[in-house]
């Protein structure tokens, strides 16, 4: 088996040039260290912000959807507390943050629309109308384009941000998570009632193949080098590890109870499961199981940091987002968030 | 399902015994790979509290032995497998008006006196709500009591996105609702003696 260096990389990874953000933070350090007296105020504060312009935890966010508040709960991951609730609508419940930060889009099922979010003013842009069920969501790793799958209607749908122009390719029963290799080549769907992924070609929008997995996969990721994709498997508590060029199932890793999304960070692999109230943790080299991390109630959506320390999970029944040490898997803060976090997809935007 | 014939010779009451035991266990199992049925892509909850007379352990021994709920409300009697192991014990309840009602046990925390229970298959006749789970949560209350939390998670009864009014949203919110307090006023009768 090859073994395949894994990079921090959910869905894609994200690195915002939120300089103005961060010159705001400089700009009120420069005024702590005037206030305290610290001297020579000059080095000291430039000291102190360069220190904290290289720290990735200072500016980052999570976009967490809210489902039952039927909105957008937007967590400082620095002060893991809710900073920003943004009203959504429609019951919204994928995410996703384009790699540079700038956007998040937002999927409602049930107003059957996807939100584009300005995510630096936390402003939203547009509302674009998606038939059917629109679910999991994923942005091109250039942003200009966003794939939504349309939980009912068989089909993943792609939407050109610049034109507007919708075009959809079919998949399977039940078309759930959705995530973009970061070559931009591959698209993978959960196609949740067929026991499958597609693996859809991004450039002919056509599908390429579908690949066998476990029961019920929801959540998928793939890797940084583009060559692995996992999907968690609801109904028979596992993970598949698929070979993107192979096109089939390497390994299957037993979780805990109802595993619901994966994400990658550190060379490892995390899994929320539901009903177990846990994150399962392998090694993505040796694709051995290292740790079973206790968590909120009932844990779903599940990211990590773009520089991978962090990996955060959403809890549904106890409205947190947790955050846990990638490195040392201890479980380092938690935020409050609205009501029925779900955050299915790539849901944290990076400061870096 | 039916009870074997009341006149059994008694060297093989044990053998039939087993068998029935048996039966029953394929019986739990079998529509659990069948039954779980597609829904949507909201998800619900509802959260109901009550305050219980009765030290949390005493409430604790009563929630946490899920083979043996026959005091919830309408159910005549329990057959139960898996030794109250989570992801294992399955229940079956019989009800009072004789439909059946299978559960799956899903979490049972002693320190935390934290119980879940996942329900398998969907009869929307009977609860118009799908894909039910609950988790019920223990904590001491003022003057010895106890406070229990009973909280699900399902989804409407009807499976895709533009429900008929009859298994929309707030029909299945109202009918879990309803449901959970009539368990909390059963738990509470049970917990109190009364």
């Amino acid at each position: 088996m090859k073994l395949q260096p894994v990079m921090p990389a959910l869905v894609a990874g994200i690195h915002a040039k939120t300089m103005r953000r961060v010159a705001g933070i400089a700009g009120k350090l420069f005024a702590l260290a005037w206030m305290a007296g610290t001297s020579p105020a000059m080095t000291g504060g430039l000291f102190l912000s360069v220190s904290i312009l290289s720290s990735p935890a200072s500016a980052a966010e999570a976009f967490v959807t809210a489902q039952g508040a039927d909105s957008l709960s937007i967590v400082d991951l620095s002060k893991m507390a809710t900073v920003a609730t943004l009203p959504i609508g429609g019951k919204p419940a994928g995410i996703a943050v384009s790699r540079d930060g700038a956007r998040a889009f937002v999927t409602s099922p049930e107003g059957k629309f996807l939100t584009v979010i300005d995510a630096a003013t936390r402003k939203i842009e547009k509302r674009i109308p998606v038939e059917g069920g629109p679910l999991g969501v994923a942005a091109s790793p250039d942003g200009k384009r966003v794939y939504v799958a349309d939980l009912y209607g068989r089909r993943l749908v792609e939407i050109d941000l610049a034109t507007g122009a919708q075009r959809s390719v079919g998949v399977g029963a039940m078309a759930s998570g959705v995530a973009v290799a970061p070559d931009a080549r591959t698209i993978v769907v959960a196609d949740r009632d067929d026991n499958a992924l597609s693996l859809i070609d991004a450039a002919s929008f056509s599908r390429l193949a579908t690949v066998p997995v476990g029961k019920h996969p929801f959540g998928v990721a793939i890797d940084a080098s583009s060559a692995r994709a996992y999907s968690a498997n609801v109904e028979s508590d596992d993970v598949s590890v698929v070979d993107l060029s192979a096109r089939k199932v390497i390994a299957t890793l037993k979780c805990g109870s109802r595993p619901y999304t994966v994400a990658l960070a550190k060379g490892r692999v995390f899994v929320a499961n539901q009903h177990g109230d846990s994150v399962s943790v392998f090694d993505a080299e040796t694709l051995a199981p290292l740790e079973t991390l206790k968590v909120g109630e009932y844990p779903e959506g599940l990211a990590a940091s773009a520089d991978g320390a962090r990996v955060y999970v959403a809890n549904w029944f106890s409205n947190e987002l947790w955050a846990l040490d990638a490195q040392t898997l201890k479980v380092v803060g938690k935020a409050e968030t609205g009501d029925g976090p779900r955050a299915f997809g790539a849901f944290i935007r990076d400061a870096n | 399902m039916r009870q074997g014939p009341a006149n059994i010779a008694p060297a093989n009451i044990a053998a039939t015994r087993r068998l029935f035991l048996c039966a029953v266990a394929a019986l739990a199992f079998l529509p659990a790979v069948a039954a779980r049925a597609a829904h949507g892509a909201s998800p619900l909850k509802v959260v109901e509290t009550t305050i219980i007379d009765a030290p949390p352990d005493k409430v604790w021994a009563v929630v946490s032995d899920f083979a043996r709920a026959d005091w919830l409300p309408g159910v005549s009697r329990v057959e139960a497998t898996g030794d109250n192991v989570p992801d294992r014990a399955r229940r079956r309840l019989i009800m009072a008006d004789g439909g059946v009602i299978e559960e799956l046990l899903t979490k049972r925390d002693a320190e935390r006196m934290m119980l879940g229970l996942h329900r398998e298959g969907d009869d929307v006749k009977r609860l118009p709500a799908t894909n039910y789970s609950a988790l019920i949560t223990l904590r001491p209350a003022e003057n010895g009591g106890t406070q229990v939390e009973w909280k699900a998670r399902f989804y409407r009864g009807h499976p895709t996105n533009d429900p008929p009014p009859e298994l929309n949203d707030d029909v299945a919110i109202a009918a879990v609702t309803a449901l959970q307090r009539a368990y909390l006023a059963a738990l509470k009768a049970k917990a109190e003696g009364k």
